[in-house]
């Protein structure tokens, strides 16, 4: 019987590789990406159609694209929040898109679609970091 | 344009689309839990709706 001191060796596969950071990355800067890179195609495909759709409506219900240092907390966490997205937060600053303040409840649902998209986005690419390293089984 | 309940009901389709994905292994279970997922959101939203009916009235 093994003691609480000793620990069992246990070696997960691809975890010393830079590959399931590369997935990472990839996953978080284009939503579905790191699937795409794991050959994932139906899986990515859907992540990517998912929260393409959340940030488009988001922005087609002129939703707030937060900024960094506006010194609010909440600003702060929807900003953290965001640029989950990748990329896509990327172009909405360098483009102007979205608004800067909400004006309607329908503007406070889009923020929300923003946010939460850019959520989602992270989950995805948490997913393709495990399935890349197998700490999630492949099937 | 958008209603509030349509707004609701893409918000739930993709949210379960994410979720099913990521949450699951088998393909047979990712489409068993996003729509469980679907399920309760939208059934949340409506039983929200109908409780502040209520309390409205």
């Amino acid at each position: 019987m093994a003691s609480p001191t000793q620990h069992v060796a246990q070696t997960v596969p691809g975890e010393n590789s830079s590959f399931p950071l590369l997935v990472l990355l990839a996953g978080w800067l284009i939503p579905g990406g790191g699937h795409f890179l794991l050959g994932k195609w139906v899986r990515g495909l859907l992540l990517f159609a998912a929260i393409l759709i959340m940030y488009v409506t988001g922005l087609a219900l002129s939703g707030k694209v937060y900024v960094p240092n506006t010194g609010d907390l909440l600003d702060m966490l929807g900003f953290v929040g965001q640029l989950g997205t990748g990329l896509l937060y990327v172009l909405a600053r360098v483009f102007g898109w979205g608004a800067t303040s909400v004006i309607t409840a329908l503007g406070d649902y889009g923020t929300k679609f923003l946010t939460v998209g850019g959520l989602l986005n992270i989950i995805a690419a948490v997913d393709a970091h495990s399935l890349a390293n197998g700490r999630k089984a492949s099937l | 344009m958008l209603t509030h309940f349509s707004a609701a009901l893409i918000f739930a389709l993709c949210i379960s689309v994410v979720f099913g994905i990521t949450q699951r292994s088998a393909p047979k279970l990712m489409i068993r839990f996003g729509a469980l997922c679907f399920v309760l959101l939208v059934g949340a939203v409506i039983a929200a709706s109908w409780a502040m009916f209520l309390i409205k009235r």
